[in-house]
């Protein structure tokens, strides 16, 4: 294999600059889901300390689905997407002694009947399949994720301390811990990650909605 | 030996070449985020870089992979594809050595794995892209010094 000669060379340079170029006018005319901010990536080398869940505290679970009437029944047995009613009995949410945390299964359903808001970080394609009814489209690989947190907090006004729960895949789907590090950055100090997401969401039969966000 | 310099080898290593590089980029292409999900997951990229390397790479592998197919530039689209494979089996290597499984992110996004089941594609991938190492050593090796390439 001998050296390449001057014209190889050019060539080289010449498919790096088409690609480059190509990567450009692409990205520019993309739509959000696909779009990538080329500097200021949203992903943190360095993960918080994140606290695994203490032992499953005592929450009312739901029975498992089995058809459309138990579905209505069971979604009215559950707190509405809006912020709790100061009257509706609901557990205080608890302080935050460290930033971010993980919840476990019970936990998570205690604050979504508590009316906790819920960030769903999965990509946009998979919560417009299914996601917890009410969450918020948070996909933290999508180009457009300030303009959704921006609607999430016009919508929750959510104070610095106030619980936050960001969901998943589960297993070992770290989008959640991304998310809950970008938000630490910007201030919120009770960030609670739904350990195994939205696929045991679905698997305990809790209440979903589908569609993409509005 | 000759044989392994035959011109029709040549074009059919060029041939396979291209047109996996084309079945890779088209999937990357279509879903720049999961492919930058792929490659954060490798954690061996600084965070600024993953975004313009998920942009472009792709980019660079389909019009390598045109190349090759259509006999344009190949000397040179050889050598950024050999580029590429050292650089898809380093980080792979560097990965199993530390027993850190990762999806490939090669064709795309892929169904849920287990640990094991991650482990054991990426040693797959890893004799895959050396087998196509192989073939751009064959591609460049066979194009004889002197004669007349487009």
């Amino acid at each position: 294999m001998s050296a390449p000669r001057p014209t190889t060379l050019l060539r080289l340079l010449a498919l790096a600059a088409l690609a480059g170029l190509a990567a450009l006018v692409s990205n520019r005319v993309a739509g959000p889901t696909r779009r990538l901010a080329w500097r200021g990536s949203l992903v943190v080398a360095v993960p918080t300390m994140i606290v695994p869940p203490a032992r499953e505290p005592v929450a009312p679970e739901l029975a498992p689905l089995t058809g459309r009437e138990n579905t209505e029944v069971r979604l009215k047995a559950v707190a509405p997407q809006t912020p709790a009613p100061a009257k509706q009995v609901a557990p205080a949410p608890p302080e935050a002694t460290v930033p971010i945390r993980e919840l476990g299964s019970a936990e998570a359903l205690a604050g979504f009947q508590a009316g906790w808001p819920f960030l769903d970080a999965r990509r946009s394609a998979e919560f417009a399949e299914g996601h917890v009814r009410g969450a918020f489209c948070t996909s933290v690989w999508e180009a457009d994720l300030e303009d959704r947190l921006i609607d999430f907090k016009a919508a929750r006004h959510p104070g610095p301390g106030d619980p936050i729960v960001i969901y998943c895949s589960g297993g070992d789907c770290h989008d959640s811990h991304l998310l809950a590090e970008k938000l630490l950055a910007q201030g919120y100090f009770h960030l609670l990650i739904y350990r195994d997401g939205y696929p045991d969401w679905v698997a305990l039969g809790r209440p979903t909605a589908k569609g993409a966000q509005p | 030996m000759n044989w392994l310099r035959h011109p029709r080898l040549r074009l059919l290593a060029r041939l396979i070449l291209g047109l996996v590089f084309l079945g890779a980029a088209l999937p990357k292409l279509a879903d720049p985020p999961g492919f930058a999900k792929a490659i954060w997951a490798y954690k061996l990229f600084p965070a600024w870089s993953l975004n313009p390397l998920a942009l472009a790479l792709p980019w660079l592998e389909l019009f390598c992979g045109l190349a090759l197919c259509f006999g344009v530039w190949w000397r040179a689209a050889a050598l950024w594809v050999g580029a590429l494979l050292l650089s898809f089996c380093l980080a792979l290597t560097l990965n199993l050595s530390r027993h850190h499984p990762v999806d490939c992110g090669c064709f795309g996004t892929s169904a849920p794995k287990t640990q094991a089941q991650r482990l054991a594609d990426m040693r797959w991938t890893l004799l895959r892209d050396l087998g196509l190492l192989l073939l751009v050593v064959q591609v460049l090796l066979s194009a004889a010094p002197g004669k007349k390439t487009r």
